[in-house]
């Protein structure tokens, strides 16, 4: 890019105005009460809803009022920060009131309530078999992509007993995908046996031989 | 900003695969948004050798096994240390400052009038060579610089880092990418290896104390129109990123941009913004109308 002409040398300071330093930093505010910041989730402006959320993470019981309000919330902003502090808390009782969400129409809310529960791994174990067990064949799905991501050592299990046993081919192949990547010896067995399952899907074969390949076996 | 890393290992390198290789890139692509293609493997083959070592992984199954599961994400945070290049000098990605020019202030000051304020800010800033480059770049390239009053804020976590950016003095090595002419123009030798920055561009620019992860710090920091904070946000574990992606999302004005390194990915870490294409530079746009 060719300069531009018309500046002198040493000429800076035409456009550019020192700022002002900063104020410096105040202390701490006073810590609003939990009344208050629930009343403000409920305020017109984003930005004031985003500063309840936030602060609401010095309050654990607010987890399950957070998770009521983010089914709710507009703005993606606020949604944002409602997420971060779930992370925060992280709790049964957010977990509990994530869990609900996966079964949303909106597929934001969906993908924000997995976002979140993939950062509790702990906190998640306890429902991972019913959610595998769910009727609903979507929810097993998100759980599955939940699992492949999912900083626990039972993970690669929980995914080997899906292709061993789920009867939806879509969980399988989502389980397979999830395999190839964290899958250890024990997903072998169960994977050479799902192409079995599902003989008139080739895609089925293919995708678990490439698992079995990316794990190390044969 | 961290040093230089050097690297002792001794232990004797264990195999990886190709397939192993390939999983690992997977994964750490996902986790991290950093890329690596076929010519680095050397690159990367040390780094984890490395961190095997170090870990007592005895393959490197064991050490993705750790890497994966381990809840606290300690490790994965030890390897993206080892695999990011953290240097500065003038005019580093400079397709920014490019994108800054053409596209983002034009964009920003189409619907304000002459005279008004432009905010800019650097952090973090590290010794001072990406707020330079950018008051230069908009000096030099920019026709409508002398129509706004450009604010220029550099901040950083260190104030040793801070001191040196207010020093103003950089060796050869942090001035490579700068044409003579901009060197004559800007800058004054003072020593074999040392060439000062002029006074007047020094004195132009605010040099001030941040950290991204203190609210009240933050706070001081409001109405910018643009951020960039590159190189960052990788070194965060997940939930500080995306309290540290919140809290610059507050000090940003509706419409304002932040640019971030090439191996950040803001749609990794946050829905809040909206990603802008300015030539083949990706930014991401804080939207305009309060949602």
């Amino acid at each position: 890019m060719p300069p531009k002409p018309g500046l002198e040398p040493g000429n800076a300071a035409v456009a550019l105005k020192k700022p002002t330093p900063a104020p410096k930093a105040d202390a701490a505010p006073p810590k609003a009460d939990l009344a208050v910041l629930t009343a403000a989730l409920a305020a017109p402006e984003s930005g004031e809803r985003r500063r309840a959320a936030r602060e609401l993470g010095a309050f654990p019981e607010a987890g399950p009022l957070l998770c009521a309000h983010l089914a709710a919330e507009p703005a993606a902003s606020v949604r944002a920060v409602i997420l971060t502090t779930l992370i925060r808390i992280k709790s049964p009782a957010v977990v509990e009131g994530l869990l609900p969400l996966l079964r949303s129409e909106d597929s934001a809310l969906r993908n924000a309530a997995i976002e979140a529960l993939q950062e509790m791994s702990a906190e998640v174990e306890p429902y991972v078999g019913d959610l595998l067990a769910d009727p609903d064949s979507d929810v097993r799905i998100l759980t599955v992509n939940m699992l492949s991501q999912l900083p626990h050592p039972k993970a690669p299990d929980w995914l080997a007993e899906v292709v061993a046993r789920d009867a939806h081919i879509n969980v399988c192949a989502a389980a397979v995908d999830g395999l190839a990547e964290i899958g250890n010896e024990r997903a072998v067995a169960p994977l050479q046996a799902l192409a079995a399952r599902f003989p008139d899907v080739p895609f089925i074969r293919f995708a678990a031989a490439a698992a079995i390949r990316r794990i190390g076996g044969s | 900003m961290q040093p230089p890393r050097s690297f002792g290992q001794t232990a004797p390198a264990l195999p990886i695969t190709e397939d192993e290789y390939e999983k690992f890139y997977e994964y750490f692509y996902r986790r991290t948004g950093i890329s690596f293609s076929g010519k680095k493997e050397y690159f990367v083959e040390k780094r984890l050798q490395e961190r095997i070592a170090k870990t007592g992984s005895d393959s490197f199954k064991a050490y993705f096994t750790l890497l994966r599961f381990q809840a606290s994400g300690e490790e994965l945070q030890h390897l993206v240390n080892l695999m990011t290049v953290n240097e500065t000098y003038f005019f580093r990605e400079d397709y920014q400052f490019d994108a800054l020019v053409r596209g983002i202030l034009p964009e920003i000051t189409r619907t304000r009038r002459p005279g008004g304020t432009l905010r800019i800010w650097s952090m973090p800033c590290s010794t001072g060579e990406e707020p330079y480059s950018i008051a230069i770049q908009i000096l030099e390239y920019w026709a409508r610089a002398d129509e706004f009053a450009i604010e220029i804020t550099g901040s950083d976590i260190d104030s040793r880092v801070l001191a040196d950016a207010r020093k103003g003095v950089y060796g050869n090595r942090s001035l490579q990418r700068l044409s003579p002419e901009l060197r004559k123009k800007y800058f004054r030798r003072i020593g074999d290896d040392q060439f000062e920055i002029h006074e007047e561009l020094r004195s132009s620019i605010e040099f001030s104390i941040a950290n991204l992860s203190d609210p009240i710090h933050m706070h001081r920091y409001r109405a910018m129109d643009v951020i960039f904070c590159r190189n960052l946000l990788i070194y965060f574990d997940d939930t500080s990123r995306r309290a540290a992606v919140e809290a610059l999302y507050e000090c940003l004005s509706p419409g304002g941009f932040i640019c971030l390194g090439h191996s950040e990915s803001m749609s990794r870490m946050s829905s809040m913004f909206l990603p802008r294409k300015f030539g083949d530079t990706i930014v991401y746009q804080r939207p305009i109308e309060q949602d």
